[in-house]
């Protein structure tokens, strides 16, 4: 937990420096009438997130001296980690596929493979879940809302 | 595993079977179209947008959504339609004060070649408004209260900022000026007195049948045929005025299919009862037609007029 | 006027709306892992081509069946579809394994039934004069009590309240996005002319509530298998009876009491309604030590409490136009995209279609009652519908709702960097509620601030005329220093509990 606290807070720190010395200055544009800069919320934003995240790092680093933790120490378990990293790197690959494909075309093979991915051998469970989903979005996008195949 | 490719199989053919109702692509309009309000929801602009959208639907047989996009006086939405790559289905209703003038004051990213005017529809009624509860009404009263007293002052548009910045210095008013989103944002904050006085750019025709909102001076060269007592403010001795109209705009090259279509959903929609009755009777503009020549030169027209007058 | 707003509730197609509404979020809510948030996020890009009213209604009708529908497998199967079913679990499951699970359900539906119904006639009755007040406010108001809001919500929805304003200020920032409303100049855009509307909302919510919930969900199969559910069979002594009905209505009336109130305050949510209604009906019942063994005043007391918080939860949005919960910001960008601005003004500039969607609500109670009093054997059955084929096909939705608006593939990669943000935020237990919350409400914020600014020329003393905004101030400060010490307190507690 106190571990947790500790690296999230730097990853919250480090967004607001971030924000604060390049992102808001750069991008956020000048107000010629100048009543209120247009970079006033966003920097009160990142000050918010900076002094936020100062204060978890802190009671992080506190909690893991009391508990007498170190920063890395637990060990991590790559098999859990990869479980947990296949379905963004899944997705991911799929919204490549759809730059080129439409989703009512290459949505069924997507469903299927990632059923079969999560252990699903059931071939009438397959073959349901992939075709019904895009049959309904079919209906959905080219009959209902008429904005056509998507 | 065979079974596992049979079902792959079988989907293949589902989605073979379903592509086969795909579209052509020179048809238009081949999907809803989208129409953009450079308001917030509720303002005189939203409202007759959203009526000739129904109309415009009715015609065209796809359904036509209304997205508000607020700010800088339409500024916000006319530089999101000239960066648009589209294909002619989505279009601006609005007025034209943030081409006309807009951009010789200050930097934005669209000029007046990026777009085509489509059709004019409704005659801008542009207006100076403010509580019927203030110790003032008539415009001459404002600036006579003004050179006693700190005013506050809601803007929408550059250009009626513009304008009141200009009587104020010659009047000698000390003026601070908020900006609103629209009519919508506007409305609250002159009903309940946070400012003193504000431009309206229509949405005082759903307050001043009350009697909560009284109007000033009118912006326009001509007096508004719904309120004939009340004076233009060049009738007033300033020689500012705002000529605009409600005009379908659309980013410059569209389809010529597009073009069409739109301009004949715009011609049947200016013909419409339900248009003309909602633009008239309840936000009170006066619908005209003008088509699309007309428009292209009257907006070309009163840029360089503008232009004439912050020269001097 | 009100008989004629009642009237448009009740044409067919509202009914339609209303009733699908009720019937698709009870579905949601059975099915464990999918939560009413999954529901509204993937939703709303359905209500894009319903008229307002259909739209308000079936998304009302919706978040109310997903949280009757959740107490179906909290009952059934011991896994609460909804986190604010958990404490109807406690003696639902018990209740049902002794052969009663009929009991149970019937018990479940009443109270959430009752729950609702009541709790939607208190809100008509106090958002209405509560909106007469907020029609008063100015700038100065509206920048307070905005900012009060944020506060009490970072420090409530998650328990931290430093990690909850972490979130929140990345929710502004993000809200800032788009054009500049003064100037119409971009305002952190990075050139990219998709982001001058700003950050597509669908984007932020379908990624950081429904597609990042789905990879937290597909990693829990890992250590989950499923769970089996308790079969409903015809047993004439399993149905509700008047002296059980009897017994639950005084606990039913103290959980509404209760869900009302932690349901109008914002950052609460039905979780921590549910829970402590189950708290109070256990201290004060006669045989305490029969709850968490079948007490059916258990169940009474978690659904009531849970149902009343979803109605309660709307007085701040009808009455002052700030979003409390999750499931209130969607709805304000719901109402946006109808052209209906949320709030007090709705009031007084459509009372009719205030009304309306109070009848709607109503009526979505009713369709509740009966589509769960007649339906409880097919809802039974949707229990056993394992969540590793419940996965792929919401992500399947997920992508189809960017794509249905279309966003193309820009949409879809920012909705993946929201899934991952999300994802994070709920591993690393940042509210996610307070960044959607902030993110929704910026703009008006904004606009309240800088009018106020303006207004006052920067000079402090005009606060001296607007008691009310100082008033709303002094609570932001005093809700900050409360809360901060409260997590900061809290921490000390866990450090010296043995273990972590």
């Amino acid at each position: 937990m106190q571990r947790q606290s500790f690296w999230s807070g730097l990853i919250v720190i480090a967004f607001a420096l971030l924000a604060l010395n390049w992102l808001i200055p750069e991008y956020a544009g000048v107000n010629p009438q100048a009543q209120m800069p247009p970079e006033l919320v966003p920097n009160l934003a990142a000050w918010l997130m900076l002094i936020s995240g100062i204060i978890i790092v802190l009671r992080g680093i506190v909690g893991m001296v009391r508990a007498g933790q170190l920063p890395l120490t637990r060990e991590i378990n790559p098999r859990a980690v990869a479980w947990a990293a296949w379905p963004f790197a899944y997705v991911g690959v799929a919204i490549i596929v759809l730059d080129s494909f439409k989703l009512t075309h290459a949505g069924g093979p997507l469903i299927l493979g990632m059923l079969l991915l999560l252990g699903e051998r059931r071939w009438y469970v397959l073959l349901g879940c992939s075709v019904v989903p895009v049959i309904l979005l079919y209906g959905l996008s080219v009959h209902l809302m008429r904005v056509g195949v998507i | 595993m065979t079974k596992t490719a049979l079902a792959l199989g079988t989907s293949v053919l589902a989605l073979g079977a379903l592509a086969g109702g795909m579209a052509q692509a020179d048809e238009w309009p081949t999907g809803p179209l989208t129409m953009v309000i450079g308001f917030n929801p509720g303002g005189s602009t939203d409202i007759q947008g959203r009526v000739l959208a129904d109309v415009m639907e009715d015609h065209l047989g796809v359904p036509v959504n209304v997205t508000n996009q607020p700010g800088a006086g339409s500024a916000v939405a006319f530089t999101s339609l000239a960066n648009l790559d589209d294909d002619g289905h989505t279009f601006l209703y609005g007025g034209l004060t943030a081409l006309t003038f807009t951009p010789i004051i200050q930097d934005v990213e669209y000029e007046i070649d990026d777009f085509e005017y489509l059709a004019g529809l409704a005659l801008g009624q542009n207006a100076i408004v403010t509580s019927a509860e203030q110790p003032f009404e008539t415009f001459d009263e404002i600036i006579e209260y003004g050179q006693d007293n700190p005013m506050t002052y809601a803007q929408q548009t550059a250009l009626d900022q513009a304008i009141i910045e200009a009587v104020a210095e010659e009047e000698g008013l000390d003026l601070s000026i908020v900006p609103t989103g629209g009519g919508a944002g506007m409305a609250p904050l002159v009903l309940g007195q946070e400012v003193d006085f504000a431009y309206s750019g229509g949405t005082h025709a759903q307050y001043t049948p009350t009697g909560e909102m009284v109007i000033a001076a009118f912006l326009s060269a001509e007096r508004s045929p719904f309120y004939p007592d009340t004076p233009t403010l060049m009738e007033l001795g300033y020689e500012y005025s705002i000529e605009d109209y409600r005009t379908i705009v659309v980013p410059a090259g569209i389809p010529d299919a597009a073009r069409e279509g739109l301009i004949a959903a715009a011609e049947a929609a200016s013909e419409s009862e339900r248009f003309i009755e909602t633009t008239e009777e309840n936000t009170f503009f006066p619908v005209v037609y003008m088509d699309q020549e007309e428009m292209e030169d009257t907006v070309r027209r009163v840029r360089a007029a503008t232009e004439d007058v912050m020269g001097d | 006027m009100i008989g004629a707003s009642i009237q448009e509730a009740l044409t067919l197609n509202a009914l339609i709306g209303i009733g699908g509404g009720v019937f698709m979020g009870y579905v949601i809510g059975v099915i464990p892992g999918l939560s009413r948030s999954v529901a509204i996020a993937i939703a709303i890009p359905l209500t894009f081509y319903m008229s307002p009213l259909i739209a308000i209604s079936f998304l009302i009708g919706l978040s109310k069946g997903t949280a009757a529908g959740s107490a179906v497998s909290a009952i059934l199967l011991n896994a609460p579809g909804e986190a604010s079913s958990a404490a109807t679990a406690l003696d639902g499951y018990p209740l049902a394994k002794s052969g009663k699970p009929k009991t149970a359900l019937q018990v479940g539906l009443v109270a959430s039934v009752a729950g609702d119904i009541m709790a939607t006639i208190i809100l008509i009755f106090v958002a209405i004069p509560f909106a007469r007040v907020a029609l008063m406010f100015g700038p100065y108001e509206m920048a307070a009590i905005l900012a009060f809001a944020l506060v009490f919500i970072a420090g409530l929805s998650g328990g931290n309240i430093f990690k909850g304003l972490a979130a929140g200020g990345l929710g502004i920032i993000l809200g800032t996005i788009g054009l500049d409303p003064q100037t119409g100049l971009p305002r952190l855009t990075f050139g990219y002319t998709q982001l001058m509307d700003g950050m597509p909302l669908i984007a932020v919510a379908i990624g950081t509530l429904a597609l990042s919930e789905m990879f937290i969900q597909s990693e829990k199969l890992r250590y989950e298998r499923e769970t089996m559910a308790v079969k409903l069979e015809h047993r004439a002594d399993d149905h509700i009876t008047v002296p059980i009905m009897r017994r639950i209505m005084p606990t039913i009336l103290r959980g509404t009491g209760i869900g009302t109130f932690v349901g109008a305050l914002p950052g609460l949510g039905p979780s921590v309604g549910s829970w402590m209604s189950y708290g109070v009906a256990q201290k004060v019942s006669r045989t305490p030590e029969k709850f968490g063994k079948g007490e059916p005043q258990g169940i009474a007391a978690s659904e009531s409490a849970d149902n009343a918080v979803i109605p309660a939860a709307l007085i701040p949005l009808f009455g002052l136009g700030i979003p409390g919960n999750v499931s209130a910001a969607l709805l304000v960008g719901a109402f946006a995209i109808h052209g209906i601005t949320v709030g007090p003004l709705l009031l007084r500039d459509e009372p009719e279609l205030l009304y309306s969607i109070f009848a709607g609500m109503i009526v979505a109670s009713i369709f509740m009652l009966i589509l769960g009093w007649f339906g409880l054997m097919i809802f039974a059955q949707i229990t056993r519908v394992p969540p590793h084929v419940v996965i792929p096909i919401v992500i399947f939705f997920c992508l189809g709702g960017i794509l249905l608006q279309g966003y193309g593939t820009f949409g879809l990669v920012i909705l993946m960097g929201f899934a991952l943000l999300g994802y994070l935020m709920k591993k690393y237990d940042y509210s996610f509620v307070t960044f959607l919350v902030a993110f929704i409400i910026t703009p008006m914020l904004e606009l309240n601030l800088r009018q106020s600014i303006i207004l006052s020329r920067g000079e402090w003393s005009i606060l001296l005329d607007r008691p009310i905004a100082v008033f709303f101030i002094l609570c932001t400060l005093a809700a900050l220093v409360i809360l901060a010490q409260r997590t900061l307190q809290g921490s000390r507690q866990i450090e010296t509990a043995p273990g972590e």
